[in-house]
């Protein structure tokens, strides 16, 4: 067998800047993720900066995922502080996390991803694809009204802050928005069909995949860490269990699950949430998804479009139960004891499991911190299985390959701005 | 008459403001429709499906987000420049460096260092700088991010051969045309709303909370007037200097040397 060579300098429709780099030879396969992303050195310049600092620049850290760092940096925060959250606040918060997971997936699903199984350049560019297009692009403008309902606006908010918010939205704009979003959520049951009817390659997911879990809740911000091979531990101990690993083509680090002395690529995302936590949704979910023939677990990595399916229905239906049981809370934030302290955090970004850990000095500045983000877990995961494809596929052209290895990698939603921000420990 | 073609680049940012051109909804597919959106990576495939040939081609706009962080961006932009009619830049990153210029009051080798295991293998500049540093620039677009109309009015102005309408006063006047209390008189709270440019909607005063300057310096700024009374509210110098070191750090410190 001869040689081949499949390169992709700069990859589209991908949040930020990587490339692709790999090599069929005769006796193996050479897979290479290569971020190209400049570093920001977020961790470092934190230091000795106030903990309300954390919140508003970790945000900076993803223009398409800020909700997450603002959730999972506070509530490490609020650990440290022993702040005790009311129920009404936790309920808020899940909502404004429903918003981000809606406007994360629906432009994921719709504007990125989507148009790979149309054979289109972009989400624009076939007059057929326009209206999944349009669909998305109207979904993906609800989640931002409910991201700017609670945080004024849905890139970047500014009302966070530890035991809370600054203010509490307004009651009856949040009301205002429920009609659009019962529509929506029936259009979202729907959009699961279409997406379980997509055209798959089979590229097996047969490795340990990880997310949280609650006893009571699809998990967002609180949980323990789980797996399917039955990892079960608190979030302090799966970041003790995890190891970073710097590899040469990358500005990400690589994050692996440590296990007798070897480091073990696993997935973190929808994919891995729906599977691990598929009994926490709704009736009308799991049938939907029953009827649309999609097998649980989910056993095709190629599938995560329709695991987001599943979760931008899941956030439209918590945000409806959500605002129809709104009561407000009595304050907009529990008062905050500043402390000393250390803590990790984590939550379920749209992309995943992403940790926080801070030490806050007795003025509450940071002192030290650690960013994991979904991404930079997700990475050797990547490399492993665009490897295990051309092994497989060895006997395809170049050309077909690159597309197809491609749209893998777009598959897991990628994102790459967050996966250069990382610290070692 | 061809559609103007329209490039969008990205450089050292978080992607935020490529989403609020996304954020525009409907009104995006509109200018997708008005336009010839000839790059743009993050929502389409490059016609050469690799994405650096295309900066060779010529175009009518080029819309640039992020700072310049990299000695690969430095040369990027310069390729871009010479090939568009006109570039405007977008956000706290390409207007005013980001928030990753903190680290040019820093020693970023220590920051390397922290960060990874093998700094050496991390390729940085010391400083992260704003497009304006490298090239010029047609049009800046302030905010962290940038709000979704004003881009619209800027791109809608561009394409039109008319000045856009976007704001250079401070966020006061927007404040007190919404009748917000003052939450720097009213409630002593270190508000930079006198010095920063309005365009964000006074979302922190709205919600009680003091202004922390994510639109940058306001046209001729008179910071260290502020920064006093800030420190007759008690506040200390070097925390003075952190509320002005931020997303829009790199342009805080230049409006200060100009006193």
């Amino acid at each position: 067998m001869r040689g081949k060579t499949i390169q992709t300098d700069y990859l589209s429709r991908v949040e930020g800047e990587a490339g692709l780099f790999a090599r069929i030879l005769a006796d193996r396969v050479e897979a290479q993720f290569r971020v190209f992303e400049a570093p920001r050195f977020f961790e470092s310049f934190l230091k000795d900066r106030s903990h309300q600092d954390a919140i508003d620049f970790t945000a900076r850290i993803c223009g398409i995922c800020p909700v997450a760092y603002q959730m999972t940096a506070v509530h490490a925060i609020e650990k440290i502080f022993s702040v005790d959250v009311e129920q009404p606040i936790k309920q808020l918060r899940r909502l404004f996390y429903a918003g981000e997971w809606i406007e994360s997936h629906a432009l994921h699903v719709y504007l990125l991803h989507g148009p790979d199984f149309y054979g289109a350049a972009s989400a624009w560019e076939k007059e057929s694809y326009l209206p999944y297009a349009k669909m998305g692009l109207h979904f993906k403008k609800l989640g931002n009204r409910l991201m700017a309902i609670i945080g004024g606006r849905p890139v970047h908010p500014v009302s966070v802050k530890a035991g809370g918010f600054f203010k509490l939205p307004g009651k009856r704009e949040l009301i205002a928005a429920l009609g659009e979003l019962e529509d929506a959520y029936e259009k979202s049951i729907k959009a699961i069909s279409w997406a379980a009817g997509l055209p798959f390659q089979p590229v097996p997911l047969d490795t340990e995949y990880v997310a949280l879990r609650h006893p009571r809740e699809y998990p967002m911000n609180e949980g323990r860490v789980v797996s399917n091979l039955g990892l079960d531990v608190s979030m302090d101990s799966f970041l003790e269990g995890i190891r970073q690993n710097q590899v040469g083509h990358s500005t990400a680090l690589h994050w692996k699950i440590q296990r007798d002395g070897k480091g073990e690529n696993y997935l973190a995302g929808p994919l891995a949430r729906v599977n691990l936590n598929f009994d926490q949704l709704p009736e009308e979910i799991k049938d939907a998804v029953k009827s649309a023939g999609v097998p649980i677990p989910i056993d095709n990595i190629e599938m995560g479009i329709i695991a987001r399916c599943i979760e931008i229905a899941y956030a439209f239906s918590e945000a409806v139960r959500i605002i129809k049981n709104y009561e407000e809370p009595a304050m907009a934030a529990a008062g905050a004891q500043v402390r000393p302290g250390t803590a990790t955090w984590i939550t379920e970004a749209p992309r995943g499991i992403l940790i926080h850990r801070y030490t806050l000095d007795d003025a509450g500045n940071v002192k030290d911190c650690l960013i994991v983000p979904p991404t930079s877990q997700n990475t050797g995961h990547i490399e492993r299985t665009l490897s295990n494809y051309l092994k497989v596929n060895s006997g395809k052209p170049a050309e077909a390959l690159k597309k197809e290895c491609e749209r893998i990698i777009r598959g897991y939603d990628p994102c790459i701005s967050c996966s250069v921000h990382v610290v070692k420990i | 008459m061809a559609k103007p073609r329209i490039g969008i680049f990205k450089f050292t940012s978080c992607d935020g403001c490529q989403l609020s051109i996304f954020n525009l909804e409907e009104e995006f597919l509109q200018i997708a429709g008005l336009t010839e959106i000839a790059y743009f990576q993050e929502g389409q495939d490059a016609p050469d499906g690799n994405g650096f040939q295309a900066w060779a081609a010529h175009f009518d706009l080029a819309v640039v987000e992020g700072s310049i962080s990299t000695e690969r961006q430095s040369k990027e932009l310069l390729d871009i420049r010479e090939n568009s009619s006109r570039l405007i830049t977008i956000g706290a990153c390409a207007t005013a460096g980001g928030v990753q210029a903190l680290r040019n009051w820093a020693d970023v080798s220590e920051f390397k260092a922290s960060e990874y295991p093998a700094p050496d293998a991390v390729e940085a500049l010391a400083e992260s700088t704003p497009i304006s540093a490298h090239v010029h620039v047609d049009y800046e677009l302030w905010g962290c991010p940038i709000n979704s109309a004003e881009f619209s009015e800027v791109l809608a102005s561009f394409l039109l051969g008319k000045t856009p309408g976007v704001p250079g006063y401070s966020l006061c006047m927007e404040c007190k045309r919404k009748g917000i209390p003052c939450v720097l008189v009213a409630g002593q709270a270190p508000c930079l709303g006198p010095v920063t440019r309005a365009g964000c909607g006074v979302l922190c005063p709205s919600l009680n909370r003091a202004c922390y300057g994510c639109f940058g310096p306001k046209d001729g700024a008179n910071i260290m007037a502020l920064m006093r009374i800030f420190q007759g509210f008690g506040y200390t110098e070097n925390q003075c200097r952190m509320m002005l070191d931020k997303m829009n750090t790199y342009k805080f410190r230049e409006m200060e040397e100009k006193g």
